[in-house]
């Protein structure tokens, strides 16, 4: 049954609640659905989990109004996409900006549930006359479809899913007791987590599950391929030892190249090196390009018949302003933006996104007067932008250094990402930056697998003057990280920076000894390091880093990447849409950018530039 | 008396002169002449009125996302919070007479009153109301402050180093809210945390960078703790309760900075 429907002004006034089904919810669903979904541009999505409740919304952007209706997740309500759009045809009728009470609305409601209740019984039970043995596996699958909607999954696990749905009723029971066990868990939700955390953890159980289903398929269909692969490969290559598997200490040795006794030869005095300001604290200065319309170059991909009759009409509709804003007339603008947005390098899935959510909001509005629908959707999709790229909470990192600092306890900040992209430059920019300011930074030279990687931040090191803490290659990183966090709490270092191995997001060992450093030590900031070249794939990288740390996370406390640091900037020349990517994914700021191999090419993220950029 | 009859045949004279001068010009430049005068003066008489702008009457009602500003709103606007708010996502806005009880010559003050979305991402949007800011209640969560003290200070701070707000020296009310509650704290606690806060801000924002790029201006007195006193609009503490309509302090404040 339905717990609650709203109806809110996007001003935030509540104008009418149902009042038969008054019962209290549990926690607050309607404030976290505004923090984490409405605001976060994802208002295009289907339907928002929290807790035992599922939320759907609509909008009616013309009187600003938002209809939201609560409901018990595990209850697969067919009826209240109906009912809330029928709630707000009707509501719209009776609204009037002066009124604060609808009462008389109680009656029209109860009516409406009535219908629609009614009409969804009638298309349950005509499905079921039709077709008996399809339907129950139809409405394995529609659940399957709506909790995965609700999951927001990507296109391609339905196709594995449909291929396994039969005889998977097995399946579907352990997806409700996952369910279950997820909602007590999530009941303490900070709600500050943009990218939803239950979320994640229901994807834990549905790994669980589409792992056991995709093992089913694979079995089936791959047994020829494994079979023909076997009998060749006889010399198998000696594995790599990764932590904490016991290694014949032969190998050790041969592979431990340490050098006991600090460089031979290179024993010269570096000095300190001082390049000057670091670009963190100069102005930045942008060239105010006078902002040219988009509609000057010319949309040439659609038909030219269609095209006259679209763009007369829209000149009319712009000089008289009274046409409600239909999807049909949307669709043109939205579509040219979208495809803007990807010649920027923004992920294909994330500008898809996007361009939901901005229709949402636009769908119903009047158009004001002298404005082409063209720029209607640009301005929204600037406000869009630049409210995902401001940060939810404050980037002063200086300021964190100096609590941190009056609690007598250092500073940690774990640098991860992917192979290449900069870490351990970055990390020797960000300790100059800090340096510059007063605050004495420790290095922790926690990448122990690459060969030079060691040697590097001891260069490093030595040209910034600053103490590092190493213990050479093959040890556990996350030991290492204890050690040196304790040596500087006991040297009096404000800051530590822990510079790890690139890992690629579907090793699964290497994630969970990553997450394993992460659990044990408690650094106060996860920066995730990005470079602004990767395309789509960073779409999946941030998503399956945050999915591994959530999952193996041991304690209560899950800790997702805190922030991002994009390298690399100085390669892109305006196709920046590597940051919005990320960000979006994420939900965490952007904190550093880097945007050159010297130690001051490290700046802040400048929103409105990168708006402008995106959008030119 | 002599002077006198003197000045009188000079004017004669002049305008004799005058005349005959106008005379001799022809007409269409006459009215030419005269119809562009009248326009000059008359745009003159418009730019002075613009110029020498009305005072202002807009407030703003700031914080964080969860403090009670939307309640504030409608409790001064239509004397009541009606069914309850959720977090805003844009601003509220109304111009409405402020109900003065000490009805002081039966003069209407309209006030043009603005509830800024408190949530970090919608942080822009004060921006665009600041310049036309001429007072700021600043309103706080008196029961949950502790939690929340930093993001506060951190508000605060932007608030009052923000150029329009320095140059205009716009009023600023810092509003306790909740205090309705019994574990609600005291104005004179929260005031003396919030002084502390943005010591510690102050100290870490002026070592960042010598050119001051996240702040326009910096407050306080350099070397001396800082303390509301030191800003250069006017900083005050009250304490107020959304829900129960408590709005007096908010109510007096309001009508003191804003003159019709």
């Amino acid at each position: 049954m339905l717990e609650q429907l709203l109806i809110f002004t996007r001003g935030g006034l509540i104008l009418w609640t149902c009042k038969e089904i008054g019962n209290a919810l549990k926690g607050s669903p309607i404030d976290t659905l505004i923090r984490s979904c409405l605001l976060e541009e994802r208002s295009g999505e289907v339907s928002f989990n929290y807790g035992a409740y599922t939320l759907k919304w609509t909008f009616h952007n013309d009187l600003g109004l938002v209809f939201v209706a609560v409901y018990q997740k595990i209850l697969q309500l067919l009826y209240v996409d109906d009912l809330l759009s029928m709630v707000k045809q009707s509501f719209s009728e009776i609204y009037d900006p002066k009124r604060m009470r609808y009462d008389d609305f109680d009656e029209t409601f109860r009516q409406l549930r009535v219908e629609a209740e009614a009409r969804a019984e009638e298309m349950k039970r005509t499905k079921q006359v039709v077709k008996p043995l399809n339907g129950v596996k139809k409405q394995g699958q529609v659940s399957k479809e709506e909790t995965k909607k609700s999951n927001g999954e990507k296109k391609d696990d339905e196709g594995k899913v449909s291929s396994v749905s039969n005889g998977n009723h097995k399946m579907e029971d352990d997806v409700a007791n996952g369910k279950e066990n997820s909602a007590d868990n999530n009941n303490n939700n900070n709600n500050s987590v943009g990218v939803d955390v239950s979320k994640l953890a229901k994807l834990r159980s549905k790994g669980v599950r589409g792992r056991g289903g995709l093992r089913k398929a694979d079995s089936i269909g791959s047994n020829k391929g494994s079979s023909k692969v076997e009998p060749p490969k006889k010399a198998t290559k000696k594995n790599r030892v990764w932590d904490d598997a016991a290694a014949a200490p032969k190998q050790e040795e041969k592979l431990d190249f340490t050098d006991e006794h600090g460089d031979n030869g290179h024993v010269d005095v570096v000095a300190a090196a001082d390049q000057g300001e670091s670009m963190m604290d100069k102005e930045e200065v942008f060239s105010s390009d006078s902002e040219s319309e988009d509609d000057d170059e010319p949309i040439s991909d659609e038909k030219p018949e269609a095209k006259k009759k679209g763009w007369f009409s829209s000149v009319f509709q712009s000089i008289t302003g009274k046409a409600n804003l239909e999807r049909t007339d949307l669709e043109p603008a939205l579509k040219a933006l979208k495809e803007r947005l990807m010649t920027k390098n923004v992920a294909e899935e994330i500008a898809e996104k996007l361009c939901e959510s901005v229709e949402a909001s636009l769908e119903g509005k009047k158009l004001a007067s002298f404005t082409r629908i063209s720029s209607t959707v640009q301005g929204a999709m600037e406000e869009a932008l630049i409210r995902i790229l401001t940060p939810r909470r404050s980037i002063d990192i200086m300021r964190d250094v100096h609590a941190a600092k009056e609690q007598r306890r250092p500073y940690v900040v774990v640098f991860v990402g992917v192979n290449g992209v900069g870490k351990s430059t970055n990390l020797a920019k960000v300790a100059y930056w800090l340096q510059q300011h007063k605050v004495s930074v420790m290095m922790a030279a926690c990448d122990t697998f690459r060969s030079g990687a060691v040697e590097q931040l001891r260069t490093h090191a030595r040209r910034l003057q600053i103490p590092i803490f190493e213990k050479g290659y093959e040890k556990d990183p996350a030991v290492v990280a204890k050690e040196a966090i304790q040596e500087a709490t006991r040297n009096g270092s404000d800051v530590v920076l822990v510079d790890t191995a690139g890992r690629m997001q579907d090793n699964e060992p290497l994630m969970r000894a990553l997450s394993k450093l992460i659990n044990l030590n408690k650094p106060d900031l996860v920066l995730f390091v990005g470079e602004a070249l990767v395309g789509n794939d960073a779409v999946d990288q941030l998503s399956k880093f945050n999915q591994k740390l959530s999952d193996l996370s041991t304690s209560g406390s899950t800790r997702l990447i805190d922030g991002i640091l994009l390298t690399k900037f100085d390669t892109i020349d305006d196709k920046v849409g590597a940051a919005l990517s990320m960000v979006y994914i994420s939900g965490a700021p952007v904190m550093f950018v880097g945007c050159g191999q010297s130690y001051t090419d490290l700046k802040k993220l400048n929103v409105k530039a990168i708006v402008k950029t995106l959008l030119k | 008396m002599e002077n006198l009859e003197d000045l009188k045949i000079m004017a004669e004279q002049w305008s004799n002169r005058g005349i005959e001068y106008l005379q001799k010009i022809p007409q269409d430049q006459l009215y030419a002449a005269v119809g562009v005068l009248l326009f000059t003066t008359v745009l003159l008489f418009l730019s002075i009125r613009l110029v020498r702008r009305t005072k202002s009457n807009t407030v703003l009602l700031s914080g964080l996302s969860g403090s009670g500003k939307t309640v504030l709103f409608y409790q001064l606007r239509d004397g009541s919070s009606h069914q309850g708010t959720v977090t805003s996502m844009e601003p509220n806005e109304g111009t409405f007479d402020l109900h003065s009880e000490n009805a002081k010559k039966g003069k209407v003050k309209l006030v043009h009153l603005v509830d800024v979305p408190g949530h970090s991402r919608l942080r822009p949007k004060l921006e665009e109301f600041l310049p036309q800011a001429a007072a700021i209640v600043f309103v706080v969560d008196a029961l949950e402050f502790l939690p929340n003290c930093r993001a506060a200070s951190e508000y605060l701070y932007d608030i009052l180093t923000n150029a329009n707000v320095v140059k205009k020296k716009v009023p600023v009310l810092l509003c306790c809210n909740k205090t309705d509650k019994l574990t609600a704290h005291t104005k004179e606690f929260i005031r003396k945390q919030m002084e502390k806060e943005i010591e510690k801000l102050r100290a870490s924002r002026s070592a960042v960078s010598t050119a001051d790029i996240a702040n326009d201006f910096t407050i306080g007195i350099e070397g001396e703790v800082f303390s509301f006193s030191h800003c250069c609009n006017k900083v005050t503490v009250a304490e107020a309760s959304g829900l129960d309509g408590e709005t007096v302090q908010i109510q007096d404040f309001i009508r003191e900075h804003i003159k019709p």
